[in-house]
């Protein structure tokens, strides 16, 4: 079942449940429902735990429109649309945990009102800010009495894997997430978690266990295990008491960095007091004249001092760090605060998310889905330039294509003598970087944009830029 | 072993029975008792 409406684009990443599907039309986000998927919506927008859901905004906004928007399905639903889509190995510790959280929250509180959902992947998950939501309406579905969730597997592998090898192991879970579309099997874990690790909470059954079951049971088919389930009394409690298993099993997993070179940057970094009145004022002043831009990203953005500054005036910030540590910490401040409007990414510049799963373009990548009208990048173009031998001129190209048509560029060049660049000049050949100068960035920049105002700070190394591309 | 999307995986459904709790040990030994069963009496038939 397809819609090719004029002006409506199928959503790369929705096709794996053919019941239902995601389209993109402009701005709207709208999903297309076939009659059995129908059914279940007409179901599930009577109930009262979902309405419930909806006013706590645990679930992306959804309501029910002229099924004509989106011709051959039987009914199409409209969502709220997700400001700024990221994948999970985009995510800290903090955040998949949190994620991991209210997807079993959603479930425990549907179970009871007669629901399950049909799978349990961490791409079931975004967020508002800080704050995570469930966005796959279309995995809600009547609840068979007698049978466990179906999505138990999908959650290990994307969900409690990935925060089993963080909390036990210290292994940052994002690249393994990155490279595996479908999270990571029962069977690699088990070989990562032998000796006394197999004894860690958690392992000897949603890994042991889990793994030696699926090979004993390669062969049977599952309706058959459903049905013998069913009839050996498999109940909606024992459903219930293992969802709030894994909730108590996740609430105990911790991970904190001991510490990390960027943790204290802020307090150890070289600015004056002078310095950084100035850089903040720059920055303020050129997110204001974006006139409310829809979507800020702050690269390199540390302890997202400047997210927050560009956040009161923007609706949305993307806070992009290569280092977890740093993330994971700034992630928690804006949770506890309740922040709604800057996200914090992990990730690395050099080596941005690439588009993956089928075709590639199921999830997208960071460069597709980096279109904002105002970038930041402060005092990390020294980071790609020197510390990652990126051409100055690529670093500038980099940096603009993540902005819209009109979009504005904030970048902080940090000078060849200023004590931080020199460190990092330290550590590589005497002289290899003879374009890193001042005078060949304005060039770079004045050949692919307008500067609209620059500035010196006070400590006379670095030079704000505010610039503005066409289109 | 990659199974299919919106496939529960029979081993992944079990094994939800084996965690939960005494309950849930109870319903597994009975669909492992029943499987046992079954196997016996198909037994001779199949070689008949
Ligand atoms: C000098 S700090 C600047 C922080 C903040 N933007 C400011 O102006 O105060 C540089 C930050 O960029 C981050 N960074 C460096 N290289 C990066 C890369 N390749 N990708 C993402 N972040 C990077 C570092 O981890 C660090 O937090």
């Amino acid at each position: 079942m397809t819609s090719s409406h004029l002006g409506t684009r199928a959503d790369p990443g929705s096709f794996r449940d053919p019941t239902n599907r995601v389209f993109h039309d402009g701005d709207q986000v709208l999903r297309g429902l076939d009659p059995q998927a129908a059914r279940d919506w007409a179901a599930l927008a009577a109930s009262a735990f979902f309405a419930g859901l909806l006013a706590e905004g645990k679930v992306c906004g959804t309501a029910q429109v002229d099924p004509a928007v989106l011709p051959g399905w039987t009914a199409v639903l409209r969502h709220e649309r997700i400001p700024f889509v990221s994948h999970p190995y985009e995510w800290s510790f903090g955040m998949l945990r949190d994620a991991a959280l209210l997807h079993l929250e959603i479930l425990r509180r549907a179970l009871p009102a007669g629901f399950s959902t049909k799978d349990g992947s961490a791409y079931n998950l975004q967020w508002r800010g800080a704050t995570p939501i469930f966005i796959d309406i279309g995995s809600f579905t009547p609840l068979t009495d007698g049978e466990p969730w179906a999505g138990y597997r999908q959650f290990c592998q994307t969900l409690l894997y990935p925060l089993l090898l963080q909390a036990h192991l210290g292994l940052d879970f994002q690249p393994w997430l990155r490279s595996r579309v479908d999270g990571i099997e029962p069977d690699q874990m088990r070989r990562l978690f032998r000796g006394a690790r197999r004894l860690l909470p958690g392992v000897p059954t949603h890994v042991h266990l889990h793994g030696a079951m699926q090979r004993r049971h390669a062969g049977a088919s599952s309706a058959d295990v459903r049905a013998q389930l069913r009839s050996a009394g498999y109940s909606r409690e024992l459903a219930l008491a293992t969802v709030r298993g894994l909730e108590r099993l996740i609430r105990r997993l911790d991970h904190r960095e001991e510490s990390s070179h960027w943790v204290d940057y802020q307090r150890t970094c070289s600015y004056t007091a002078p310095d950084r009145v100035e850089k903040e004022r720059f920055v303020e002043t050129a997110v204001q004249a974006a006139g409310g831009p829809r979507l800020v990203l702050d690269l390199g953005a540390n302890d997202g001092r400047y997210a927050r500054i560009a956040a009161r005036h923007a609706a949305v910030v993307v806070a992009v760090e290569q280092d977890p540590a740093v993330v994971d910490t700034l992630y928690r401040t804006l949770r506890a605060e309740g922040d709604q409007r800057i996200l914090p990414l992990v990730m690395d510049l050099a080596d941005p998310s690439p588009g993956g799963g089928w075709g590639g373009v199921e999830r997208a990548g960071f460069t597709t889905r980096a279109r904002a009208d105002v970038v930041l990048a402060l005092a990390v173009v020294h980071h790609l330039a020197i510390g990652r031998n990126v051409p100055l001129g690529q670093v500038v190209d980099q940096l603009l294509g993540c902005l819209r048509p009109n979009g504005r560029l904030v970048v902080e060049f940090v000078h060849p003598e200023d004590p931080m660049a020199r460190r990092l000049l330290a550590n590589k050949p005497d002289g290899i970087f003879p374009e890193y100068r001042r005078d060949v960035f304005e060039r770079l920049l004045a050949a692919r944009c307008r500067v609209e105002r620059q500035r010196e700070l006070p400590s006379g190394t670095r030079t704000l830029y505010q610039v503005v591309v066409g289109d | 072993m990659h199974l299919a999307y919106l496939d529960a995986g029979s081993g992944s459904l079990i094994v939800q029975a084996v965690v939960g709790g005494v309950a849930g040990a109870a319903v597994a030994a009975k669909l492992y008792w029943r499987r046992l069963v079954d196997r016996f009496r198909r037994q001779p038939t199949d070689r008949g």
